[in-house]
């Protein structure tokens, strides 16, 4: 496993919950815990592969694009 | 090298706030996906226009947000499910089953205004500020203000949640009426 991919593994799965303070909002009130509960449903999964191919074959394609400029 | 491969970093941290946020909008799991998709690309292709040291997230959204709203614009109506499709796909979700009470509220997060659910969610759940959310859907402070409060009390009605905290029926009706509608 590269670098990179350990990187984004530990992306994928780790610190994505990093806004558990809530803004104004009164996140203890039946609604604003089900409304997290609601946007925790996606926002706790992993981040899927496909968005993770789409970057790479987007630095790619600017790497490549920066060479020829070059050349 | 170095910067590029932060951007592309801090993007990973912030795809979950892109697909949940996306979700809310499209109520389609598989539309989301490919709006994130599609913001992704964007973003990348404009990735000299973010400025170091800003707000990162709310840069994202808005970018999903502005193509949501461009795909509505063009495809005109049709996106606009017919609410039993809209649930049945949610339903169809394999993470989704069990939760009776959450389904219950996605169901009454789809029957409000669009403008309405975009702000709840960005201040109930996305952690941003009135501030941000208003910068985010450009429009005035107090116009998130009262969207998030329209929508609270609908979802209260739809749910028949009774004092929702500190919003009994009584707090709730006189917030119908106290509420001017946005200028």
């Amino acid at each position: 496993m590269s670098d990179r991919e350990a990187e984004d593994k530990k992306l994928q799965t780790g610190q994505t919950q990093r806004s558990q303070q809530s803004s104004g909002f009164g996140i203890n009130t039946a609604i604003g815990k089900q409304l997290k509960a609601y946007y925790d449903d996606v926002a706790s999964e992993p981040v899927p592969d496909r968005f993770l191919s789409l970057l790479d074959a987007l630095d790619e394609a600017e790497t490549a694009s920066k060479k020829n400029d070059r050349e | 090298m170095s910067a590029q491969f932060d951007f592309r970093k801090e993007l990973i941290t912030i795809i979950p706030n892109l697909r949940a946020f996306a979700t809310s909008l499209t109520g389609s799991f598989d539309r989301a996906d490919d709006l994130v998709q599609e913001t992704l690309v964007k973003a990348w292709d404009k990735q000299h226009t973010f400025q170091p040291g800003t707000n990162m997230k709310a840069w994202l959204f808005t970018i999903l947000r502005n193509e949501f709203y461009t795909q509505m614009r063009k495809k005109g109506r049709e996106v606009q499910d017919v609410d039993g499709i809209h649930a049945m796909q949610l339903a169809g979700h394999p993470e989704q089953q069990g939760h009776l009470d959450l389904q219950d509220f996605r169901k009454a997060l789809e029957m409000l205004p669009d403008d309405q659910r975009e702000a709840l969610i960005l201040i109930g759940a996305s952690g941003f500020s009135y501030e941000e959310a208003a910068e985010i859907c450009k429009c005035a402070v107090g116009t998130i203000k009262s969207r998030v409060s329209r929508a609270r009390t609908r979802i209260a009605e739809i749910l028949g949640v009774e004092g929702d905290g500190d919003y009994g029926p009584d707090s709730i009706s006189s917030q119908i009426i106290g509420v001017a509608p946005a200028a």
